[in-house]
């Protein structure tokens, strides 16, 4: 699956947010493209790159409740009405659009009631919407709340998270996370010192067992559900 | 946790902890996550398969 990510910041080299996120990419299959110094916009190049794409993901930090300026100049340049739907022939459908969006405040600021009283889902309805119109899949939102904040624990996490919002079946469940770790474990294996890697096999071994234990009792309870049902 | 994924714990806990490069790290440490996740749906789909099977209105 090929993700084309569009990182819209104005100054991405000065962001810890968006290099740490840069140095989590996965190791192929994405392309990161910046849209903050691309001045003169090539608007069919654009459009080949969106179109290469199976899910594209939009990334920026939330500026007055929306995507920064470079998005948005972007966005009214390359999303022409021709392009996106009015020829009717729909070249984004079907793709999957994702957002990661860095927010300076905690989660708890994002809801009714709180500090800003809106949603990130509300706040970016209109990005949701073009979603609809191109008939891209909306695929829920990524935030990344207060990054400065965050434990090593939590930095840790967010790198595997990260790199499976780009790159991960859709939606998040037990057996398509399964099936993600378990296509990435030969070359995290061969990554390894020569003398874990043995032990990385029999990790690896053990976790696939567990995910055949798994779909075998899941299998039993469906046969079962299904003798009660017909009861 | 049975002996056998208290074991699974403890391997991937070691390889994670031995990684010099952060992202590594991260796969290592974010497998374990999964890991326990398998055990508790394991424990609840077993439960279920048991609750369902031994109905005293089925006896």
């Amino acid at each position: 699956m090929a993700t084309l990510v569009l990182v819209a910041h104005p100054q991405v080299a000065d962001s810890t947010t968006q290099q740490f996120l840069h140095a989590s990419l996965p190791a192929s299959q994405v392309t990161w493209h910046e849209l903050g110094d691309l001045g003169p916009i090539d608007v069919a190049a654009e459009q080949a790159l969106l179109r290469q794409a199976d899910r594209i993901i939009l990334q920026f930090p939330l500026y007055w409740y929306a995507a920064p300026a470079s998005f948005k100049r972007w966005e009214d340049t390359v999303l022409t009405r021709n392009f996106v739907y009015g020829d009717h022939r729909y070249p984004l459908a079907g793709k999957e659009l994702g957002v990661v969006v860095s927010t300076g405040m905690p989660q708890t600021a994002f809801r009714r009631g709180g500090t800003e009283n809106l949603t990130l889902d509300a706040a970016l309805a209109p990005l949701a919407a073009v979603a609809h119109r191109a008939k891209l899949t909306w695929l829920p939102l990524f935030p990344v709340y207060q990054f400065g904040y965050m434990t090593e624990p939590q930095k840790l996490q967010l790198v595997i998270d990260y790199q499976r919002y780009l790159t991960q079946t859709q939606p998040d469940t037990l057996a398509n996370r399964q099936a993600w770790f378990a296509a990435r474990l030969p070359a995290m294996i061969a990554r390894l010192s020569a003398n874990q890697r043995q032990t990385g096999q029999l990790v690896a071994a053990t976790f696939d067992q567990q995910c055949d234990d798994l779909e075998g009792l899941t299998d039993t309870l469906a046969m079962i559900k299904e003798a009660d049902d017909d009861e | 946790m049975t002996s056998k994924q208290d074991w699974l714990h403890q391997q991937i806990q070691a390889l994670a902890a031995q990684q010099p490069q952060f992202t590594d790290r991260a796969f290592w440490v974010a497998l374990d996550r999964v890991v326990t996740e398998q055990a508790q749906r394991h424990d609840q789909l077993q439960g279920e398969i048991d609750g369902r099977t031994w109905r005293p209105d089925k006896w």
